[in-house]
């Protein structure tokens, strides 16, 4: 029964199962390692999954892929104690083929996409927790797992925002929490018609829609709510440092949240199903590892390719991007018999081709920019106050606006700090 | 040694309450969506026993298992722990069997293996903790039983089954073959090795039909059960608070008792 696999690829996530996939299609022995008693099982995730790079690789998966909602609507509001604002999206374009984002369960989706990767050729062992790396010399050589050495000639660790493997693998230090946020998150159910008639959605149509303002109490972060078939996903992300430094729990600013009154009335009636928590690697570049080393690959969360814009968190199509690319190189390795860091070198060339590193980087100020609490509560302030000002009739003469908004800025903020931070929202965005 | 292990698939008993379903209609517990099922605990601790014996004298270890294909993957776990085959046993004909028609249909597969030296089953089942099918085997089969082992050893070409009673021991000898039911006592079952899940994972299930085992098709499902479950639900409570406020305490104290008798709690 034992053998010397092609590749490893340890975490069966979107990074894992398209990496996989892509590689057993190609021919090569590929063993798909899970710690989850199935995969998804340890998965939390309930958001905004953009469709784009797995449409390429199984197009119009939506047909057979377990997703929600297509994202037909796409809302801001800016939330203040008692008063909020919001700009809402949408076009024709979301609501046809090939949808632009959709809605969807991890722990279902994850099961379809790896699936996916067995029927390709890949061998799953779901159950099996990766422990530590083989090593031959100063070469990556396979894993330990449930008590076994599982050799194999490479590592591919899309083991997730932790990375244990990559920390093995000396590419990376112990993360700080000021490179991470905390997502709580609870799934509410609510029955369909209901969230139809309270979204204004009709069929398979979804809302994505994100808050940011005074619940977060100045932290950086905010709020979603996405809707799904027969529930809400609804949630704050807020950052792990600011929220340990100051003592809050990120559940108290959920609750907070969830009984702010513009929020209380589209959840009412709802059940509860189930609450969670996970990091979220933000930092962007700066908290990059290594991505590479001799017989051994990182991809995906593990590797921080997450995008933050502070309007949109996307992680799980550059995880399938960064997969891909992954099983392209260890495919090209096998084909020169050569799995050096030399060789494995073409995986940050294939990352710089695609969006993944092009991405990160037109946003690499994006992080450090999005750390200023003012957009936090200074701003969703001084933007309610004004939209009250301007819809505000109390029988007096009215005012220009530019006057207005002077009124709300009074002793808050100065011109010339409006003027700088605009300036850093020009370079980081 | 070799033997046959029966096993069941029940749903996962770590789901959070608020995933359980019932339908009080069909009478049934609506399967949680997206979580799959789970190996029976005890019959978890049943290949455990099993694997003990094989440790110790060899022989082969074979897995039975109703349900769908999907149930494949109940019997993989018991290939990753160790045993060598597993087998499904699958038919529409089987849907809402009770506990006789499923020892009837675990009893025929068994004479279909063929050569064994024990039938092992979990204790109970821990989705409806019924205990039955194991001593119903051992009734079709015509064979000993002995229920809630805690070991079992061979000695003077006999089994001998050490049995838990309350702050005590049995032991028993038994002729070979029996059938023993498995207690928790037998303590954790072993984690899959690494080589285990993967050689698992490649494995073909094979699934046999109500055919492939000649059972007599009056004997099992629905129309056979002799037993009818006419209800089934969880009660309903209620949990309500309400502050009891007046100007003194007597008053507040006679208010509370007036609440409570009409509650009819005192």
């Amino acid at each position: 029964m034992k053998q010397i696999f092609d590749a490893i690829v340890v975490g069966a996530g979107p990074a894992g199962c398209a990496c996989s996939f892509t590689m057993a299609k190609a021919g090569l022995k590929t063993l798909l390692v899970e710690r989850g008693k199935f995969p998804g099982a340890k998965n939390m995730w309930g958001g905004v999954f953009y469709g784009p790079t797995l449409n390429q690789l199984f197009p119009s998966f939506w047909q057979e892929a377990p997703v929600e909602r297509y994202i037909k609507r796409h809302r801001l509001s800016l939330l203040t104690k008692d008063a909020s604002l919001s700009a809402e999206f949408t076009a024709k374009k979301f609501g046809k083929v090939p949808y632009n984002g959709f809605s969807l369960f991890r722990a279902k989706f994850d099961r379809w996409f790896a699936a996916k990767a067995e029927q390709a050729g890949a061998i799953l062992a779901s159950g099996l927790q990766a422990d530590d790396l083989l090593w031959d010399g100063n070469r990556v050589a396979g894993i330990k797992a449930g008590g076994d050495e599982l050799p194999s000639s490479a590592v591919i660790a899309c083991d997730g925002v932790n990375s244990f493997l990559s920390e093995k693998a000396g590419l990376r230090d112990k993360l700080s929490p000021r490179d991470m946020k905390q997502g709580v998150k609870e799934v509410i159910h609510l029955p369909r018609n209901l969230i139809e008639l309270r979204f204004n959605l009709s069929g398979e149509e979804g809302i994505a829609w994100e808050f940011i303002g005074s619940f977060t109490r100045g932290i950086p972060g905010g709020a979603f709510i996405y809707t799904n078939k027969e529930s809400l996903s609804i949630g704050v992300v807020v950052q792990l440092s600011t929220l340990a430094e100051n003592k809050i729990e990120a559940n108290d600013l959920l609750e907070e949240f969830k009984q702010h009154s513009e929020v209380a009335t589209y959840l009412a009636g709802g059940k509860l199903l189930e609450y969670s928590a996970h990091l979220i690697p933000v930092a962007g570049s700066a908290m990059m590892p290594a991505l590479y080393t001799d017989g051994f690959l990182v991809a995906g969360d593990a590797a921080a390719f997450t995008l933050t814009t502070g309007l949109t968190l996307e992680g799980a199509n550059f995880a399938i991007a960064s997969g891909l690319a992954a099983a392209e190189t260890v495919i090209r390795s096998k084909q020169i018999g050569d799995f050096s860091q030399k060789s494995l070198s073409y995986y940050p060339e294939l990352l710089k081709k695609s969006f993944v590193l092009k991405d990160l980087k037109t946003f690499k100020k994006a992080p450090h920019f999005l750390e200023n609490p003012r957009i936090y509560s200074l701003y969703p302030e001084i933007a309610c106050d004004l939209a009250e000002k301007i819809f505000t009739n109390d029988g007096k003469p009215r005012r220009k606006i530019w006057k207005l908004l002077r009124k709300s800025m009074e002793r808050k903020i100065s011109f010339w700090q409006v003027f700088r931070d605009l300036k850093k929202i020009k370079k980081a965005l | 040694m070799d033997i046959i292990v029966c096993v069941k698939q029940i749903p996962d008993p770590e789901i959070p309450p608020s995933k359980f379903k019932l339908d009080i209609e069909s009478k049934k517990v609506v399967p949680p969506e997206g979580i799959p099922p789970v190996m029976n605990p005890y019959d978890e601790q049943a290949v455990e026993l099993a694997l003990r014996l094989k440790d110790k004298y060899g022989g082969k270890i074979t897995v039975l298992t109703l349900g769908s294909e999907a149930t494949s993957s109940i019997a993989k776990h018991a290939l990753a722990m160790g045993a060598d085959e597993g087998i499904v046993i699958t038919n529409k004909a089987f849907e809402d069997s009770d506990s006789f028609s499923k020892a009837y249909i675990l009893s025929q597969a068994i004479k279909k293996v063929g050569d064994y030296d024990l039938v092992l089953c979990g204790r109970q089942a821990a989705d409806w903790d019924e205990g039955l099918v194991g001593s119903i085997i051992a009734e079709n089969l015509g064979l000993p039983l002995v229920t809630l082992a805690e070991a079992v050893d061979v000695a003077n070409g006999k089994l001998k089954v050490k049995r838990v009673i309350l702050d005590g021991y049995q032991v028993f000898t038994v002729p070979i073959p029996a059938v023993v039911t498995v207690s928790n006592e037998v303590g954790r079952p072993r984690l899959p090795s690494g080589w285990g899940i993967i050689s698992a994972s490649q494995k073909q299930i094979p699934v046999w039909s109500v055919d492939d085992i000649e059972a007599d098709s009056s004997k099992t499902g629905a129309s056979a059960a002799r037993r009818k479950l006419v209800k089934l639900f969880i009660p309903e409570r209620e949990r309500k608070c309400e502050i009891i406020e007046r100007e003194t305490t007597a008053e507040a104290s006679i208010e509370l008792v007036d609440t409570l008798i009409k509650a009819g709690a005192i």
